[in-house]
């Protein structure tokens, strides 16, 4: 029998009785053979005595089970960590952030408890996958859409606060913003409804966000402080069009004003859609055509292209440049998308095109205008997140292909966030590839375009692999935490990380003598003072552990 | 989408819904029972989306090149998937596939999914 650490076998042994009291035997799982399952089946310390192990897990069915579970688990000190799905592969998988600490696994806690069609919300428990409610929403032929991530076999819940991202509006891409209502448990036991949730017999739980007084809902995010039991997402109404085009630039200094223009255009609501930056003149593809470019090969590019791609710097040359202009390959183009009556969005590729012209030789092209809904076979042609409907054809990367033979076990996501400036992309190219040089890490392709997920910055992403070789795992962990101190350096963090590099991530948001990270502990000690819940998630530890295991 | 295949997703429907997987198949009565309707819900729900037919399944992308010449890359048509082979990879994971836990495939879905995935296997 495993045992967390500083508990004793016949304490730990008691818990389990009383947890198997909760949820039933058949939930509660403790030999290793069970417990292999909730390793992070991408984790960096894959097979080191590093590597996250729970001492058992335990699944509830409903919001009064995880209640008799948190109180057991705070009456005999065991730490426990929560899990969603699980899925959240690159950033810890269903692994604890503390070895030894108990996965309270929410999978079995499944239930679309409403999608209301006319508001356009849903409610839901973390089990529920964007799978579930997409599937859900198509059964009962309900006209709206969710935003879901790459892959979609994710918790809609477990995706929101750890804030991740879609591929759909503004509005609904930053999955922590469009919530709507939570209800938790604290790891008192108590339970927590935030927002209208909190008036009895609210009637306006997802439809109005911040209740009266603070605003709680940011601190249950990346943190250690509750388990959400049900969340509110605000969902789109299924729009009637969509409009995919493309403005290409020629000259490598077109990067600046496009990305200018382009946030002049999503800030003022102009475009709505994901905005994907490629360029077909470096080789660099937009990040809804990854899968694409993975299923069926990168472009084919002719002899003298790929000579002179030899030759580039930060992804330019005279010579690049003055071969995409003879040929007319764009140095960058830009996807944009637009949702909603196609008299609107009509209008608006009109406004954006009149904006881009005035980048000399910017051309525009629709590739595509849908009349909405389509069947599935249609959707299968395009990234389906940005259409809303989830898939896992994300998976092609890092898969074996015919163009990558060699499959990783997995990988990290390096994802600072940056300046929404073309300087910013220039900057941080010649920062981390310097840095991957230094660090002989194999993050770069000759140049690197960042990801649009949220308004107003960039998310710089660079995959690193997981491999079978630990001396390799082993340098790209240390490498990776260097490339966080870099970023620091340049006033650049990470948005999200996995525990392995929470502390190093952490440490960077430490203006004022880390005055941040002194009030996640002040609120720890307040809100978990037996410190029970997630130990080192996100780097707050309970008193207890601080110093000792940070 | 085949009627089967849309069935089939009705069932997982209904077992997200209930917090149960519980086969509820209705057949016609001419119809033969189905003695795979549970192993192919569980295939539908947890393994089509990388392994079904096509280039968009990167499941079956892999297998294709790593079984180039010998054998289709569609897990559906193999012959030589015995059930235990089945049970052992969704439970340990291989490559970029990620092991499945007991809440998301349990024991005896499990044993439902290698039975339909190993039907035309010999000795199986």
């Amino acid at each position: 029998m495993r045992v967390p650490p500083g508990v004793t076998p016949s304490t730990f042994a008691a818990a389990l009785a009383q947890f198997t009291q909760v949820v039933g035997k058949e939930w509660v799982f403790s030999s290793d053979q069970d417990l292999a399952l909730y390793r992070d089946a991408y984790s960096p310390f894959l097979n080191e005595p590093e590597e996250r192990w729970a001492a058992a897990a335990v699944a509830p069915a409903s919001s009064a089970e995880v209640q008799q579970l948190v109180r057991v688990a705070n009456e005999q000190r065991i730490p426990i960590y929560p899990i969603s799905t699980g899925r959240n592969l690159g950033y810890g998988g269903a692994a604890p952030a503390w070895s030894g600490s108990v996965v309270v696994d929410l999978k079995r806690m499944n239930r679309i408890i409403e999608v209301n069609e006319k508001q356009a919300y849903a409610l839901v428990e973390p089990g529920v996958s964007y799978f579930d409610l997409h599937q859900y929403i198509q059964e009962h032929k309900l006209k709206v859409w969710i935003d879901c991530p790459d892959p979609g076999w994710g918790s809609l819940i477990g995706n929101a606060i750890d804030r991740g991202g879609g591929y759909t509006t503004a509005a609904h891409r930053n999955h922590f913003d469009s919530h709507c209502g939570m209800e938790l448990v604290l790891p008192s036991g108590e339970l927590l409804r935030t927002g209208m949730g909190a008036i009895p017999d609210s009637k306006t739980w997802q439809s109005y966000k911040t209740g009266c007084g603070p605003w709680v809902d940011g601190i249950f995010s990346q943190s250690n402080f509750g388990i959400v039991t049900k969340m509110g997402f605000w969902l789109m109404p299924e729009p009637e069009a969509y409009l995919r085009c493309t403005v290409a630039v020629p000259r490598y200094s077109d990067l600046s004003p496009l990305v200018d223009t382009l946030s002049y255009l999503e800030s003022s609501r102009t475009t709505q859609g994901f905005p994907d930056i490629e360029s077909p003149l470096i080789g660099y593809p937009p990040i809804g055509q990854i899968q694409l470019w993975n299923e069926t090969g990168p472009p084919n590019f002719s002899e003298e292209h790929h000579r002179l791609l030899g030759g580039v710097t930060q992804g330019y040359s005279p010579e690049l440049e003055a071969f995409g202009l003879k040929s007319g390959i764009p140095y960058w183009r830009l996807w944009l998308s637009f949702y909603g009556p196609m008299e609107v969005i009509e209008a608006q590729w009109r406004a954006t095109q009149r904006r881009f012209a005035a980048i000399e030789g910017a051309s525009f092209k629709v590739v595509n205008r849908l009349e909405l809904p389509v069947d599935p076979a249609t959707i299968e042609n395009f990234h389906e997140p940005e259409l809303g409907v989830p898939s896992l054809r994300i998976f092609s990367l890092g898969g074996r292909t015919p163009w990558n033979p060699t499959p990783s076990h997995g990988h990290m996501w390096f994802s600072p966030i940056i300046p929404r400036t073309g300087a910013a992309i220039l900057e941080a190219n010649r920062v981390f590839s310097a840095a991957a040089r230094d660090l002989d890490m194999p993050l770069f392709r000759s140049f690197t375009l960042p990801a649009c997920f949220w308004e107003r910055c960039f998310v710089f992403i660079l995959a690193t692999p997981v491999t079978a070789d630990p001396a390799t795992n082993k340098r790209y962990r240390e490498g990776f935490k260097k490339l966080i101190e870099i970023g620091g350096q340049h006033g650049w963090g990470e948005y999200r990380t996995a525990p392995v590099f929470q502390k190093a991530v952490m440490d960077v948001y430490s203006f004022n003598n880390h005055a941040l990270q002194r009030l996640h502990e002040t609120l720890k000690d307040a809100i978990d003072p037996n410190g029970i819940m997630s130990p080192g998630r996100y780097d707050i530890w309970p008193r207890h552990l601080r110093g000792v295991k940070s | 989408m085949s009627g089967v295949g849309c069935r089939a997703r009705r069932i997982a429907i209904a077992g997200i819904v209930l917090g149960a997987m519980a086969p509820l198949v209705t057949l016609a009565a001419d119809e033969p029972p189905d003695a795979h309707a549970a192993g192919r819900a569980v295939y539908t729900r947890w393994c089509a989306p990388c392994h079904a037919v096509g280039v968009t399944h990167p499941g079956t992308n892999a297998l294709t090149v790593k079984y180039a010449g010998v054998k289709s890359g569609v897990l559906l048509e193999w012959r030589d998937l015995p059930a235990p082979v089945v049970a052992g990879i969704v439970r340990t994971g291989i490559a970029v596939m990620p092991p499945f836990r007991k809440v998301e495939i349990g024991d005896a879905e499990l044993d439902a999914l290698a039975r339909y995935l190993a039907r035309n296997t010999p000795g199986s």
